[in-house]
């Protein structure tokens, strides 16, 4: 992997450079089958999707790429007419449509296969496959009819062996997508969208599952196909667009020789460089015993064993993508979820596995990377937010002392500069970055000893996120261990000492973060170690 | 999911005949036992074995009939509040609908002193607009049907004794038994005929036959598909072009016509209506429908599982009786038995879905 120096686009520059090559892209007959321009779709708070641009022609097979978050999923939404765009116009065959709903978009001959997969349990494989389109004759079905033309599809999709007749319930996952693909085969469809349909297959099924792309493209069907695996891109993809943060980074490349770094350049282009608080003297070998020790941690299906120390003063970061087993990790370690093999040890003593509040006891703490579900009482005040973790300090035979709850929970806010300097503000408005400084005030209010962060920067402004690096250093530095998850790599580099970089739950990595740089991290949890 | 590995086969390769057996052969054996109405059948046999124990005269041809005609007022409503739960809704006002729709016949009837046929057509079209009305608000406001139909329950309690006592100056109706038309609405709704020397009341033809009706809808029409859909997957339903509104609006009027055949039922029994019947009516039905094998959360029964349940209902409230138990215990055994049935089905299912 000797490569000269990525090209890094100009990240803000509405027109990337690598974006003119698309215009020449279009098929030599006329108009490509779809074409999106400047697609907007905002949701309360968040601009899902700002100007996305997709481009694809008949008869290929077109990747989108992107890191979570960045956009694909309601792009798609947008294709499949479940989502109403705010802006932006799409082309079909040449002619301006709207996609007013999932039956506009299955009569243009559109069908998408998400990622949930969205059968019905109860109906058998044949009424699934014509559900909604029923062979029927006023209204009485004609279910000779609907299974032998199940039983034909199914045949096609190289599975004759899944019973018409059979309740979906009882499938297994991959024959269930198998159906969901007969299913959009049963409408005269032009444009297949997949979401990671090989997410959920074992390899055989994966070839299986190109050959049935390639049997589609042949027919001049073209498919939108979405995967993180980039070897499966390379394998069957013609042109690859690339989302980032809700916008196109570019669109139309060559699936097959645009390099790997380039892809990654694209999809992890920052706009603005994070400044990041300086580490303390480098430690090789940190000394002192560990605060925290995770010894072939394990949960079948999710992560393999895992081992690492976090001592007094550290940040140790976990790098991975989503699915890689990060976010599970933590959770194990926390005791939200039971491990199938290995231990966890405070201070030299075993937690009793799969308990919060052992753990808690024990002095760990987590800000869960669903802050406004899983870590926050929206409606509540800052103070007893705060306060939550530890109201029986306030209380006295049952009583709450409300003032002494308010003074001690502003001392802890004050310390982490939370603003505004309200304790009976609603966290509700707070910002991102300053409802994270809650949910971090309320372990320091506890006294604990291990802080566990997943995501601590999702959803909080680029300008805010270098304050919340500083107090996360901050806090280390006075002692506090703190365990790092983060998909945005960067981050993990900037803020950690040392990085476990994770893939497909196991660990490929784990060193000093100085020895690493985000390509380095990106070629590690993409592709494994290159070597 | 132990099939996953074994049963797909790649292209080009010959498929390897003990995957094909997997998945599309099962003995009849295990296809029953993955039918909603299994346990529910168990449990029935069980009942009816202890009763004829406990009870000499319950294996009586003439105590049968009793069970079946006590079976079938509840059986009547708990088809479509099974059809509805299938769909993923409740009706809390299903008990109260039924008095309010024979109230309706009754004073129409007796005010514009009108053919009690006039009466019939009128309470029909207005119980079928309560159902529409519970259907409209559900799909309009998003609200949880519990909600929705707690607000008609109560709405219509307070209705039916509010005109009752306006009209007739009493909590019941006057007597309209002398009136146009009352012997033949009698003799359809309320009659009895004997077959060999056991008299058969006709609700347990309306049973049956709604029963068969149901069935068939849910399992040869489009309509029954998209009654399994929008109660198991209303998005994915969505998302495919079911209309799941009208869906479930459909179901709730389905509610309101068998609410009006059990209200016309109660009138022509006698001649006259209770306005406080109904009350608590409700949880029969879907009680039926839940040991029936009906899932709380949609998507999953039976109509025969709700006949099933109600003949359950009807065995153990008579066979109180011929085992000459204080009655006042019968609630007690009827929450005992829904307990026991919703156990037995889930443990079915479980042990249906990991051998599937």
């Amino acid at each position: 992997m000797v490569a000269p120096e990525p090209p890094t686009p100009p990240p803000d520059s509405p027109n990337p450079p690598t974006a003119d090559a698309s215009t020449t892209a279009e098929g030599p007959g006329g108009p490509p089958l779809l074409l999106m321009d400047g697609i907007v779709k905002t949701f309360p708070g968040v601009r899902a999707l700002d100007g996305v641009d997709l481009e694809v022609a008949a008869g290929e097979v077109h990747c989108l790429l992107g890191q979570n978050g960045a956009g694909k999923s309601t792009l798609i939404k947008v294709l499949a007419g479940a989502h109403r765009p705010d802006a932006g116009t799409i082309h079909w065959r040449g002619e301006p449509v709207t996609l007013a709903s999932p039956i506009a978009a299955m009569r243009l001959g559109i069908a998408t296969i998400y990622q949930e997969l969205d059968l019905v349990d109860g109906l058998s494989v044949a009424e699934n496959v014509f559900l909604g389109h029923e062979f029927a004759t006023v209204g009485v079905l004609h279910p000779g009819r609907a299974q032998a033309a199940t039983a034909e599809l199914l045949a096609r999709l190289g599975h004759p062996e899944i019973s018409p007749s059979r309740p979906l319930g009882e499938l297994p996952a991959a024959a269930k997508q198998v159906v969901s693909m007969a299913r959009a085969l049963s409408h005269d469809v032009r444009l297949i969208v997949m979401d990671e349909p090989s997410a959920v297959l074992d390899h055989d099924e994966v070839d299986n599952l190109f050959r049935i792309v390639s049997d589609l493209t042949a027919d001049g069907v073209s498919v939108v196909y979405i995967s993180h695996r980039l070897e499966e891109i390379r394998r069957i993809g013609d042109r690859v667009t690339v989302l980032k943060d809700g916008r196109t980074a570019a669109r139309g490349l060559p699936a097959r020789t645009t390099p790997t770094r380039d892809v990654v350049a694209l999809m992890t282009g920052r706009s603005v460089e994070y400044v990041f608080p300086e580490r303390p003297e480098a430690q090789a070998q940190p000394a002192g015993e560990p605060v925290l020790r995770v010894e072939g941690l394990a949960r079948e299906g999710e992560f393999a064993p895992v081992d690492l120390d976090v001592h007094p003063g550290e940040i140790v970061g976990l790098a991975g993508l989503v699915g890689s087993g990060r976010t599970e990790i933590l959770e194990t370690i926390y005791g939200a979820r039971r491990p199938t093999a290995g231990r966890v040890l405070v201070d030299g003593r075993p937690l009793r596995p799969g308990s919060v509040q052992a753990a808690v006891r024990a002095g760990l703490g987590l800000a869960p990377e669903e802050r406004k579900t899983q870590g926050l009482l929206m409606l509540e005040s800052v103070t007893r937010n705060v306060s939550l973790s530890c109201l029986n300090r306030f209380s006295r035979a049952g009583w709450l002392d409300s003032r002494r709850e308010r003074e001690a929970a502003r001392a802890r806010t004050r310390e982490l500069s939370l603003h505004p300097d309200d304790p009976d503000r609603p966290v509700r408005t707070l910002s991102g970055g300053n409802q994270q400084k809650a949910v971090l005030a309320r372990w320091l209010l506890r006294g604990c000893r291990v802080l566990l962060l997943d995501e601590p920067t999702r959803g909080v402004d680029v300008g805010a996120r270098a304050e919340l690096y500083a107090v996360i250093r901050r806090l280390a530095d006075e002692g506090l261990a703190v365990l790092l998850v983060s998909s945005e790599v960067p981050e993990v580099l900037g803020l950690a000492d040392r990085v476990l970089v994770l893939r497909e739950g196991r660990t490929v990595h784990q060193g000093p973060a100085t020895e690493l740089d985000e390509h380095r991290v990106l070629d590690l949890v993409m592709e494994g170690s290159p070597s | 999911m132990t099939s996953a590995s074994a049963a797909p086969v790649g292209p080009g390769k010959t498929p390897p005949v003990t995957g094909d057996e997997r998945l599309v052969h099962r003995s009849l054996a295990r296809r029953s036992l993955a039918r909603p109405e299994f346990g529910a059948i168990v449990g029935a046999l069980a009942v009816f074995v202890f009763f004829s124990v406990v009870a000499d005269s319950f294996l009586q041809t003439s105590s049968m009939s009793t069970v079946l005609n006590a079976s079938s007022t509840i059986g009547i409503m708990a088809v479509p509040v099974a059809l509805l739960m299938i769909g993923g809704e409740f009706d809390l006002s299903a008990g109260v609908m039924v008095t309010s729709a024979a109230l309706v016949t009754s004073m129409f009837s007796y005010q514009m002193t009108a053919n009690v046929w006039l009466g019939i057509t009128v309470s029909l079209l207005v119980t079928l607009a309560l159902g529409f009305f519970n259907g409209f608000m559900l799909t309009r406001t998003g609200l949880p049907s519990f909600i929705i139909t707690l607000g008609t329950f109560l709405m219509l309690t307070g209705l039916n004794l509010g005109f009752t006592r306006l009209i007739s100056d009493s909590v019941s109706t006057k007597s309209i038994a002398d009136m146009d038309g009352f012997s033949s609405a009698h003799d359809l709704f309320a009659s009895q005929f004997e077959i060999g020397s056991v008299k058969i009341q006709v609700t347990v033809l309306w049973w049956l036959g709604l029963v068969t009706l149901a069935t068939w809808v849910l399992l040869r029409t489009r309509a029954g598909n998209w009654i399994f859909a929008v109660g198991g997957g209303a998005d994915a339903a969505r998302a495919v072009g079911v209309p799941v509104a009208r869906t479930k609006i459909g179901l709730y009027m389905g509610v309101a016509l068998c609410a009006w055949i059990s209200g016309q039922h109660l009138l022509f029994n006698f001649d006259v209506v209770q306005s406080g019947e109904g009350v608590g009516n409700e949880f029969l039905y879907i009680i039926a429908a839940v040991i029936g094998g009906c899932l709380m959360t949609g998507g999953y029964g039976s109509a025969i599982g709700s006949a099933v349940g109600a003949f359950i209902f009807g065995m153990t409230s008579k066979g109180i009786v011929y085992a000459q138990w204080n009655p006042d215990w019968f609630k007690f055994f009827l929450g005992g038995m829904l307990l026991l049935a919703t156990l037995v089905n889930a443990w079915v299912r479980r042990r249906a879905e990991a051998s599937a």
